[in-house]
This record gives structure tokens, C-alpha cells and sequence, in this order.
């Protein structure tokens, strides 16, 4: 059965409708790449995963928790839990907790959601920060990191609580371009070790490299779907075309 | 030394422990005692306006709009003076503590929610993403924060509260400034006492500006942007 299973999702601001069904379904273990201009809904949709939007209908399956979405109707608070639990948000903005350390940001999740003990939380935070390199700044604040450094934090945090799957959305694009690559290289890893994740960003290069499968979203609905070298050597799709030349363009 | 300013000197020093005295066992407690418990009355408040519970939150915005329009003074009247025509007697020191804890809940829950406010939302984001409830984000992410944000405000409320003490000598409270005015009656010299009761405030509020900066200190360890 496939890891991630997305049904006619829709979401509605007020009058607006910034998704207008949207369908995914993800194995695990694959790595799948959303690109799409400004505004397309893609930060939505992937906060509507984690459940930080609440859907206007559809329904969401990860791992073994799922919703039904229904306008209107509540959502039980238990199973918005359950559900963002199977994923872990890697933010723009990082949007890490500045009174912590960067080893108390990644102890975080494991001490409150998973209720660990707090040497275990420590052990598996040290580990996870060793994973992106930042294992020697585990007592700093996070105003005493780069960028870079802030954003590979909030990437171990997000892996913290044993999520079934990784979402990130632009994680470099908040960064000056000669920290993107750090963090390009740690998502890179992710992916080699077999993680599942989906992955909105607008480094082409990078998406083509680490992407099993690559969506274009255009105004809510998804425009084109296939493998790396399909959508971008010969899109099916007149916008996509347009969408690729024009963000190769610049 | 001349005999006048030889008696002046006397009664200083004779009025100066009493006076101390007065602000030690009477200002220090009521500004202690009302601040905590004006504190959590302040944030009680906070939560409640902010979690938009339709007749709750009505509740407390008629609180702090009552508190806030209307002198301090008065409110010790009506609970001192007042209230026992409706058959509720309450003790000087404890009216006293009323008065100004009901004043810093108002004052100090606008403080409280304004900062709550100011946390950004992706906070609020990353703590749920992280699988956290509401009450474990507010209590663990956004509250330690919004202290920091409020320790210089509240400070500000704490040292106008110790010198807001002195209307309790207006509830018939002995605290220190009640005492300086005894004194006056006795010794007639109320440059003099005055004076010194304005020293022995100046005192107390310039230790507790002291421990303000160490408190603030210690929350600029981390920096919120
Ligand atoms: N909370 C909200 N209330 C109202 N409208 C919203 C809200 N969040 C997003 N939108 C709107 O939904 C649309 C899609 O936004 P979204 O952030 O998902 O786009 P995006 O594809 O991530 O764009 P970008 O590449 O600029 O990040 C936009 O028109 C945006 O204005
Ligand atoms: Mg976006």
C-alpha cells in the first residue's frame, strides 16, 4: 500500500480557492518534488499534510492515519494529532524556538509528543544533530547560528519525532546562495538513505537530481506529473513549458 | 551644631527605623503579595481574552475596561468603605491586597496579551508541527517567550506598584507612608519626614530596579526576533 494517499483534496480561503483537488499518492521511500509559480498553492498543500491548514474537503492518508475532510464538519483534535505526527515540517523561515538550544529544539518533539525520556530525547537529538553536521554547536541559541546551520536544526528537528514522512517547504530559499549548499547536501542524504519526503523548492538542478517524481502546480490543481527527466526533457503540458522556461530563464 | 538642626537630626534618626520598619512589614508585603497574585489574575485574564469563549472573554474584557477607567483610589473606597454596606467586611491589608491585585490583572493582562500577540505564528506552527497540543505549545514555546517580551513592561508595573502602595494609607493601612504621617502629627516637621519617607521609597524601588536588570538579564540569553 502506498505510504501517502491524497483524495480530492480542496482548500478554501473565504471566497478563494487555493487547492481544487488535488490527488498524491507517494511509496516509500520516494522522493517526490513539487515546483509551480508564486502562489500556486504549494505551501498549502503541504501545510494542509501537516494539518497546519485544515482542509475544506478531501481526505488525507499517511502511514496508518488518515481524515476525511468535510466542510463544516469538526475534525476530532486526536486525529489531527495522529496525523501530524506522521509528518515533520521543515519550514522557509526555520522557525526554530529561540529560547531553546539547538539540541533542546530537537529534544523538543520527543519529550512532549513522544513523552521520552530525557536522556533518550538527548541521545537520539545528539545523534540527529550529528547527522547534519552540527553535532559541535548543539548548546548554541539559534541566533548564533548561520542560516545554513539554523535551517540542518529545524531539518533534525523535524526528523525528531520519527516521522513516517519529511516535508519541506523552500528550505533554501530564505538562505544568502552560499549556504544553500549545505543544506541541499543534508536533503540529498535524506534522500539516498531512502526517506520518504516531498519537497517544494525552486532549485531545478537540485530537483531533478534527488526527485522520483516531480509535480507541477498551477492555480490549485496539479498540471503535470512524471519522472525528472520527462517533465523537464519533453513536458506533455504547454504550461509547464512556459513554467520551465520561464524560471530557467532567470 | 545648632540646637534646631541638632533636634532636626534626632528626629530623623529616631523616625528612621520606624519608618523602615513601616515599608518592611507593610509595603514590601503588599506590593509582594499583590504583584504575584496580580501576575496570575493578569494572565488567567489573558488566556481567557484570547481564546474567544464567548461569555468568559466578555467577563474579562468588562474587568479590565472597569479597572482601567476608573481611579485606583476610588476602587479601594468602594472595596474598604463600600462593600461593608452590603455587608462585606474586609480587613484594611487585605482590601488593600484586592485593590491592587485587581489593578495589576487589568494593567498587567493588556502587557501579557500583547505579547502573547507579538510571537510570531510560525512558533505557534513549529511547536504543532512538532505534534504538540495547544496547551503545550502555549505553555512551552509561546509563553517562556512572551515572558521575555514582558519582563521590561511588567518591571515598569512592579516598581509603579510599590509606590502605589501609599493610597493604601487611605484604607487605614500603616504602611510606610501612613507611618510618615503619623510621625508628622507628632513632630510637626513634614519637610523633614517627607523627605525621608521619599528616601526609603527610593531605596526600595532602586533594589528592585537592581533585580529587574538581573531578571532581564537572564531572559536576553536568547534573543526573539
Ligand atoms: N491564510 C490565508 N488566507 C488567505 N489566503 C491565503 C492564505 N494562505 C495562502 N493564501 C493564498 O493562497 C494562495 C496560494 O498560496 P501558497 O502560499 O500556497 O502559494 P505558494 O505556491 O506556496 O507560493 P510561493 O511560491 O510564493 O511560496 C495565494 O494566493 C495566497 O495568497
Ligand atoms: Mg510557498
Amino acid at each position: 500500500m502506498a505510504m501517502i494517499e491524497v483524495r480530492g483534496l480542496t482548500k478554501t480561503f473565504g471566497e478563494v480557492a487555493v487547492l481544487k483537488g488535488i490527488d498524491l499518492t507517494l511509496e516509500r521511500g520516494s522522493v517526490l518534488v513539487i515546483i509551480g509559480p508564486s502562489g500556486s498553492g504549494k505551501s498549502t498543500l503541504l501545510r494542509c499534510l501537516n494539518v497546519l491548514e485544515t482542509p475544506s474537503s478531501g481526505t488525507i492518508a499517511i502511514g496508518n492515519a488518515g481524515i476525511a475532510f468535510a466542510g463544516g464538519t469538526r475534525v476530532r483534535q486526536a486525529d489531527v494529532l495522529q496525523l501530524r505526527r506522521q509528518s515533520g515540517m521543515v519550514f522557509q523561515a526555520y522557525h526554530l524556538f529561540p529560547h531553546m538550544t539547538a539540541l533542546q529544539n530537537v529534544m523538543e518533539g520527543q519529550i512532549t509528543s513522544l513523552r521520552r525520556p530525557k536522556e533518550e530525547a538527548r541521545e537520539r537529538a545528539m545523534r540527529l544533530l550529528a547527522k547534519v553536521g552540527l553535532e559541535t554547536r548543539a548548546d548554541s541559541y539559534p541566533h548564533q547560528l548561520s542560516g545554513g546551520q539554523q535551517q540542518r536544526v529545524g531539518i533534525a528537528r523535524a526528523m525528531s519525532i520519527d516521522p513516517q514522512l519529511l516535508l519541506f517547504d523552500e528550505p533554501t530559499s530564505a538562505l544568502d546562495p552560499e549556504l544553500v549548499r549545505e543544506v541541499l547536501k543534508v536533503i540529498r542524504e535524506l534522500a539516498q538513505e531512502g526517506r520518504t519526503m516531498i519537497v517544494v523548492t525552486h532549485e531545478m538542478k537540485f530537483a531533478r537530481e534527488v526527485a522520483d517524481r516531480i509535480i507541477l502546480i498551477d492555480e490549485g490543481v496539479i498540471v503535470e506529473e512524471g519522472p525528472p527527466e520527462q517533465l523537464f526533457g519533453s513536458p506533455k503540458q504547454e504550461r509547464t513549458r512556459q513554467f520551465l522556461s520561464r524560471i530557467m530563464g532567470d | 551644631m545648632s540646637d534646631h538642626s541638632e533636634r532636626l537630626w534626632q528626629i530623623f534618626t529616631d523616625s528612621f527605623l520606624p519608618l523602615l520598619h513601616a515599608g518592611v512589614a507593610f509595603t514590601v508585603p503588599l506590593t509582594l503579595i499583590s504583584f504575584v497574585l496580580g501576575l496570575l489574575l493578569a494572565l488567567v485574564t489573558a488566556l481567557v481574552r484570547l481564546s474567544d469563549i464567548p461569555v468568559l472573554s466578555w467577563i474579562a474584557r468588562f474587568y479590565v475596561w472597569i479597572i482601567r477607567g476608573t481611579p485606583l483610589i476610588v476602587q479601594l473606597f468602594i472595596i474598604f468603605y463600600g462593600l461593608p454596606s452590603l455587608g462585606i467586611l474586609i480587613n484594611a491589608f487585605p482590601a488593600a491586597v484586592i485593590g491592587f491585585t485587581l489593578s495589576v490583572g487589568a494593567y498587567g493582562s493588556e502587557i501579557i496579551r500583547a505579547a502573547i500577540i507579538s510571537i510570531p505564528r510560525g512558533q505557534w506552527e513549529a511547536a504543532y508541527s512538532l505534534g504538540q497540543t495547544r496547551l503545550q505549545a502555549l505553555r512551552r514555546i509561546i509563553l517562556p517567550q512572551a515572558a521575555r517580551v514582558s519582563v521590561p513592561p511588567l518591571s515598569n508595573s512592579f516598581i509603579s506598584l510599590v509606590k502605589d502602595t501609599s493610597l493604601a494609607a487611605t484604607v487605614t493601612v500603616i504602611e510606610l507612608f501612613a507611618k510618615g504621617q503619623q510621625i508628622v502629627a507628632a513632630t510637626y516637621e513634614p519637610m523633614l519626614i517627607y523627605c525621608e519617607v521619599a528616601l526609603i521609597y527610593l531605596i526600595l524601588c532602586t533594589v528592585l530596579a537592581v533585580l529587574q536588570r538581573r531578571l532581564e538579564r537572564y531572559y536576553e540569553r536568547f534573543d526573539v526576533r
